[in-house]
């Protein structure tokens, strides 16, 4: 036994490992990236055989580990929120067929949301999709409930949802973790065995299917109001006013009322669908209010029976967007106690101070493409050939950060940006709008769900210029291998690799340019020439990839050439640099005269020099001679 | 113990944490710690929640952190509120904090120590040990609850940019801490910057 300190998307994976699943497959998106690497990193120490798969999406990793369950094996699969979306397919379906092994699926929301398009509650799409939910409160708890839910899964023959949040994915907590567990590899006793009312379900079977389900989940709501998940703290005090609780906030509700200094009970809900009516009536009984927290939306709330005496979303009690931060929770529980005439202590923030510093001119910290980032040479080309007149969809990644090169319009969810230009075409053919239209999408997402779209626009005659921004990794989300890299989930480098020209060509496009976008006059020439073709008699779509591997994740071509620069005496702070090129390494001085490059962040990729008109920007030759060691990058923070 | 370590993307906001929390449960604390993922190392404001004992909430409620740890001077301006009365600051900068705050400061009696780490990581051989220098001013701090040998232990075990110079860097830090700190209990009515 030894205690240690674990990323809560970490404890997962332990869960996930020590529990037997034997197929986990996953999606990268933060705040769920690191369930698999972990998953890998723990089957390497306890020396376990388990299949472990980076998936081209989430559809596809979900049922990459369906079918794992349907053969018997007990099976995982991770994704971000949104993610889950793309999976709802086979979540719905695979809810009225059920499963064999074990299956649990892990989406992880993102209350705020940090770095999500939306702040939805899987939750709700588990209920709308007839699926029981466990929502953990802590590392501790989530890698706990793992075995619950996939036994639980086992018995019912049914998919299970183990829903964590922003906070606990990025949580660290000190666990006991027992020593390692010897390997169990023995090939498990189980098959895959055909069984068409099932597997095949016709409409009249999955009608029954339905019931089945329904029926499943009437015991396990039976079966949650006995679960220890879901228990009263403070049971013995007195109060009228009750707390029901769930997730993180169960955990920042505790930090509020010690906070305050009063102590009520909170009804601690671990599984929050189906809920289990008994136990939260009964509860509710004993109080004159009872309030709901729970993040991001109403899961709870919306399944209670009667909501006469209850405050939570739906009342605006607490807020119906946003995160349920510390300062909030205790803000409005301070508010709610001073009206039930209860008295406590005043929350601990200064405000004096809060408004101090929220006067303050601090700098804006907006994300920021880093310091050599090859997105930033193709937007700064793509912008300086198409200017302002162009009309650009955007995607999802790092690149989504081109909008502050003003060349980032529009983004939605993964792969859009094919579809969006597509669209745009169709609608300005309509309006007699000419502007250019300039997508941009990364390989991983391209891969993701970029190819139907760039088939749609290619079979219906769209015409506009895609730029696909290939560097080599997922980068936003850590450095995850996609399908068109020879390395797989668990470092080895065993995997075919998919060729994106090939896959480009194979979707119609016939004409399609590779080129390294920090060769800025190629690249600039190559977008005005896939342009002209686009609008050409016979043209359509054209493609232009911009190969050049993510300077963090592979710095040696960089290293292998670097240009260090200086700005000149002349310069005069005119700024223009700093609009155009947006590179965190330069600033504007601090008297505002001139623009100084931080040499600590500058990596000497010399993409810059091409963004001073008045040519102040020069190669520092003297630093070229006299350099013997470039800074070296890594690849973490 | 609550603690909060601020500063920008890619400046090691998240390996000082990472070092803070293996030297507490070296020293057998129980631990709670938040960091800042995804978008927010591209270059953002990082933050990261250390709770050392207490309860399992992630995330810091303003007005109740024991102590501020700022690899840059204006994160530590932007991080002042999660401060109670009477909390420690202590920041990467050659100056102190804006002179803007300091009346606040002054009312909160909040300690503010500065060490111009970036100079020294420079000095040293690398401006990539800033934050290991600014563990050093840390451990230093008479208030700070964790062992100085556990750190040691933590450098050695996650150690990384060498660990000959994480150690140099700790102790450089370690060092002016120490006088610092000296310096202001000799002279306790001055508001040391």
């Amino acid at each position: 036994m030894s205690i240690q300190t674990i990323l809560g998307n970490e404890a997962i994976a332990l869960g996930v490992v020590e529990q037997g699943c034997r197929v986990v497959t996953a999606y990268p998106g933060t705040p769920s990236s690191e369930i698999l690497s972990g998953v890998v990193k723990f089957k390497k120490q306890l020396n376990r055989n388990i299949y472990t798969e980076w998936s081209t999406n989430e559809k596809v990793a979900f049922e990459v580990a369906l079918a794992a369950s349907w053969s018997g094996l007990r099976a995982a699969v991770a994704m971000k929120q949104v993610g889950l979306n793309v999976a709802s397919d086979p979540l719905f379906s695979s809810a009225y067929t059920g499963v064999k092994g074990g299956f649990l699926i892990i989406p992880a929301d993102d209350p705020g949301p940090h770095s999500s398009q939306t702040e939805q509650d899987s939750r709700l799409l588990a209920l709308t999709a007839k699926v029981p939910v466990f929502d953990p409160s802590s590392p501790e708890e989530a890698r706990e409930m793992v075995g619950l839910a996939l036994e639980l899964s086992e018995r019912y023959r049914t998919p299970v949802i183990l829903r964590p949040t922003t906070r606990l994915c990025h949580a660290v907590q000190s666990l006991e973790i027992d020593d390692l567990i010897p390997p169990e590899n023995a090939i498990p006793e189980v098959k895959f065995r055909k069984d068409p009312k099932r597997w095949t379900a016709t409409p009249k079977f999955r009608n029954l299917l339905h019931k089945e389900l329904n029926n499943k989940l009437l015991e396990i709501e039976e079966e949650f109001n006995k679960s220890t998940l879901n228990f009263v703290l403070y049971d013995d005090i007195n109060s009228s006013i009750g707390i029901i609780a769930s997730g993180v906030a169960f955990h920042t509700v505790e930090q509020s009322l010690a906070e305050l200094g009063n102590q009520i009970p909170i009804l601690k809900i671990g599984t929050p669908h189906p809920l289990p009516r008994k136990i939260v009536e009964e509860f509710s009984a004993r109080f004159d209010k009872v309030l709901v927290i729970e993040e991001p939306d109403v899961c709870i709330e919306i399944q209670l029976n009667s909501r006469e005496k209850v405050h939570g979303r739906f009342d605006e009690t607490f807020p119906k967007a946003g995160e349920l931060t510390p300062e909030v929770v205790t803000s409005i529980l301070h508010t709610i106690f001073n009206k039930a005439g209860i008295t406590v202590n005043s929350p601990p923030n200064d405000v004096e101070l809060e408004d101090l510093v929220s006067s303050l001119p601090l700098p804006i910290r907006r994300p920021r493409l880093c310091p050599g980032c090859s997105h930033r040479s193709a937007f700064y080309t793509i912008k300086k050939e198409f200017g302002s007149k162009g009309i650009y969809p955007g995607d999802i990644g790092c690149y989504t950060l081109g909008m502050n090169l003003r060349a980032v319009d529009t983004f939605v969810d993964m792969g859009a940006s094919i579809t969006m230009a597509n669209g745009f075409y169709q609608a300005n053919q309509i309006l007699n709008d000419k502007r250019p239209i300039i997508a941009t999408i990364g390989d991983s997402t391209f891969l993701h769900s970029g190819i139907p779209s760039l088939i749609n626009a290619v079979h219906t005659g769209a015409r506009f210029v895609l730029v696909i921004l290939d560097n080599r990794t997922t980068a936003m989300t850590g450095f995850q291998p996609t399908p068109a890299n020879t390395e797989l989930a668990d470092g080895s480098d065993a995997a075919q690799n998919v060729s994106i020209v090939d896959l480009v060509r194979a979707c119609g496009v016939d004409y399609v340019k590779e080129v390294d976008p920090y060769n800025q006059d190629e690249f600039q020439e190559l977008l005005q020439a896939a342009f002209e073709y686009s609008q050409s008699l016979s043209g359509s779509v054209a493609v232009v990839i911009a190969d050049r591997p993510c300077v963090l994740y592979d710095p040696t071509p960089l290293n292998e050439n670097p240009i260090p620069v200086v700005i000149t005496e002349e310069c005069d702070g005119c700024r223009y640099c700093l609009e155009v090129f947006e590179c965190p390494a330069m600033s504007l001085s601090s008297d505002k005269s001139r623009v100084d490059i931080n040499q600590k962040i500058c990596v000497d990729c010399g993409q810059c020099l091409d963004s001073c008109y008045k040519g102040f920007i020069l190669p520092d030759l003297t630093s070229i001679i006299n350099k013997q060691e470039v800074p070296s990058l890594t690849r973490s923070d | 113990m609550n603690i909060i370590v601020a500063g920008l993307g890619g400046q090691g906001v998240i390996y000082l944490t990472r070092l803070l929390a293996k030297a507490a449960i070296i020293d057998k604390h129980s631990l709670m710690v938040s960091e800042s993922h995804g978008m927010s190392q591209r270059g953002g404001s990082v933050v990261s929640h250390l709770k050392v004992g207490g309860n399992k909430a992630p995330l810091i409620q303003r007005g109740t952190a024991d102590l501020l740890i700022s690899l840059d001077p204006d994160e530590a301006v932007r991080n002042l509120p999660f401060l109670r009365r009477g909390a420690t600051v202590l920041v990467n900068s050659e100056d102190g904090l804006m002179q803007e705050v300091s009346e606040q400061i002054t009312r909160l009696e909040i300690q503010v120590f500065s060490l111009p780490a970036n100079r020294m990581a420079i000095e040293l051989g690398s401006p990539a040990v800033a934050n290991v220098i600014m563990l050093g001013l840390t451990t230093a701090n008479p208030l700070f609850e964790l062992n100085y040998e556990s750190i040691l232990v933590a450098i050695d075990i996650i150690g990384s940019n060498g660990k000959e110079l994480n150690i140099k860097a700790f102790e450089a830090g370690f060092n002016s801490g120490k006088e610092k700190y000296l310096e202001y209990i000799y002279s306790p009515s001055k508001n040391s910057k």
